[in-house]
């Protein structure tokens, strides 16, 4: 296995791994359906992209784009993240505040295709269909980003990334507010007569979500170098989402074993299937058919996941008879 | 405490702890309360009883907020409450039990309870970002408290389950417990006893009438009779959207119209 190929699956394996985390915390924890995450991750990709990109009348104009700040590392990863939270402001207002939760599933879904319709169409905005290339690594001004160093250094720069990700919704999750928040996903009109503002959690929970993915997507476009529509259309929100299934809903470090599992594992092993047999396409379409499988099959079989989530026992508690 | 149809109320001693005034709650066309006035006096328990589809389910969701009023004022403590989101309303110490178990069935009994408790520091995002730390002497105080509730209604032992294996009884209990925990000052019970074994009826109504020795107002939806008889200081009659009497059973068995309506046998 060469250094590119580790880096590449490393760093991809990051990305996931942030991206769970994040659909855990609104999915998992709080039973937000968000059909839509995969947009929160696109616009954190493209934050990053515009704010790194010299303007676009450079590269001999061959792509149209607004901005193009050139902005130095960290900022477009900041930005991104700043970015995905602040998107998830109108969305969540929009969404989270009137509608039920299945109806609010669909809405975002449609936000999501909408999304990537708009942004595939109007090229003047983000380049249409044909993406931004040539988006600036982090810190290529410093290292070059041909070289193993950089490929370790980026792989880093994920791993911190994870790290503090991890921390965060730890600390949430495990906290009286995540406690509030599996209250309401188990029952949102009790836990509003037990003085819970559930507009209020759903929001935080829209926001915090929407940031992490943002990041994650800026760390992707500046490890890719470039960001396209084809790259965020919504059924890889279903992918995160078979990869919370499998790796348990509610646990932090089942949404990490889920995204090693489906987006990395899975994914990584079906790409070496031999394409030459059937018509040209089958194998990837078949892709789909296997992930859609392992959803159905994980819920029929082990609705909660390799790793369920926990059972919160309290220090002095009783002994308990079962497990 | 008095309660008369809609407009007029009839006055009690003393300030009354709630006072739903002319509340009308509509659905389309249908009127499920109609106009409905009654005053809550504190440090006692009022039966709200009536027939099927007398309304009293959806009135007593009006008084919480979890439904809004079409029509009416609800004044609590002396305060406007009727444009009150219910969360804000239980916060203010009005704070309802549901007519099904609404248990939060994969959260253990204990947490259960933890999670209706005010005043936790960790109960926010910054809270929780500050870490354990910053929340823990909140939680070990709440834990206490909650452990004793668990005590007091026999469920030590239930403590680390989840809710959602619990018998319907004990998921009665568990509903009481946890509006406790809120400290509330009017405790609205929507049909407490219903489907729920006969021994832990009788627990429930002992638990009530410490409840009510100690000083807590309840105002509490039931159908079985001779519970109200035994539990209630008095009673509110509803039917068809209205209020048709109020009293005391016994008083409000010698009237012909309420025994026609509903207390029939």
């Amino acid at each position: 296995m060469n250094t590119y190929y580790a880096a590449n699956l490393l760093v991809y394996a990051g990305v996931d791994i942030i991206a769970c985390l994040a659909l855990n915390l609104q999915f998992g924890v709080s039973g937000i359906v968000n059909f839509s995450f995969i947009v929160f991750q696109a616009v954190g990709a493209y934050t990053a992209a515009v704010l790194s990109l010299p303007p676009d009348s450079a590269n001999g104009g061959f792509q149209i784009y607004f901005g193009g700040y050139q902005m130095p590392f960290p900022i477009p990863w900041v930005g991104g993240a700043i970015a995905g939270g602040l998107l998830a402001i109108p969305v969540g207002m929009v969404v989270l505040r009137k509608l039920r939760s299945d109806y609010q599933a669909i809405a975002l879904l449609v936000l999501s295709i909408i999304t990537n319709e708009v942004i595939t169409n109007a090229r003047p905005f983000l380049n249409g269909a044909a993406g931004l290339a040539l988006v600036p690594p982090p810190l290529s001004d410093q290292i070059d980003p041909n070289t193993d160093a950089y490929q370790y250094l980026y792989v880093a720069l994920t791993a911190v990334c994870v790290v503090l990700v991890f921390i965060v919704v730890n600390r949430v999750v495990n906290s009286p507010y995540g406690r509030s928040m599996r209250a309401m996903r188990e029952r949102e009109i009790a836990a509003m007569a037990i003085g819970k503002n559930p507009v209020q959690i759903k929001m935080t929970v829209f926001i915090v979500g929407g940031v992490i993915a943002g990041l994650s997507g800026a760390i992707l476009v500046g490890f890719i170098q470039l960001w396209a529509p084809s790259v965020w259309l919504y059924p890889e929100t279903i992918i995160l989402f078979a990869a919370i299934i499998v790796g348990g809903r509610g646990n932090n470090t089942g949404a990490i074993l889920g995204a090693l599992l489906v987006p990395v594992g899975f994914e990584e092993a079906t790409r070496f299937i031999p394409t030459s047999f059937g018509p040209p396409g089958l194998v990837p379409a078949l892709q789909w058919v296997a992930i859609g499988l392992l959803i159905i099959g994980f819920l029929w079989f082990r609705p909660d996941g390799v790793r369920p989530e926990p059972r919160h026992v309290f220090e002095g508690a009783p002994v308990q008879e079962d497990g | 405490m008095t309660v008369a149809t809609a407009p007029q109320v009839v006055a009690h001693p003393g300030r009354p702890l709630l006072t739903a005034s002319d509340v009308h709650r509509h659905f389309e066309g249908l009127h499920a309360v109609d106009g409905v006035s009654i005053e809550v006096p504190p440090g006692r328990i009022t039966g709200l009883i009536g027939p099927n589809g007398a309304g009293k389910s959806t009135f007593l969701a009006v008084l919480a907020g979890t439904l809004p009023a079409t029509g009416g004022t609800i004044v609590f403590d002396g305060a406007d409450v009727t444009r009150y989101p219910a969360f804000r309303r239980a916060r203010e110490g009005l704070v309802r039990t549901f007519q099904l178990p609404s248990e939060f069935a994969r959260l253990t009994v204990l947490e259960n309870l933890l999670v209706a408790a005010p005043n936790n520091r960790g109960d926010s995002l910054f809270g929780a970002l500050m870490g354990r730390r910053y929340w823990i002497d909140d939680e070990r105080r709440i834990v206490r408290r909650a452990r004793s509730l668990l005590q007091r209604f026999g469920m030590s032992g239930k403590e680390s389950d989840y809710a959602g294996n619990m018998s319907g009884g004990q998921k009665r209990l568990i509903e009481i417990m946890r509006a406790l925990m809120l400290e509330p000052r009017l405790l609205l019970l929507d049909e407490p006893m219903s489907g729920v074994h006969p021994k832990i009826v009788l627990e429930i109504q002992r638990y009530l009438q410490d409840l009510r020795a100690e000083g807590m107002t309840i105002l509490m939806v039931e159908h079985e009779l001779h519970m109200v008889e035994r539990l209630c200081d008095s009673v509110v009659v509803m039917a068809q959207g209205k209020v048709i009497g109020s009293g005391t059973m016994a008083s409000l068995r010698r009237q012909r119209e309420i025994v026609d309506a509903y207390l029939v046998g």
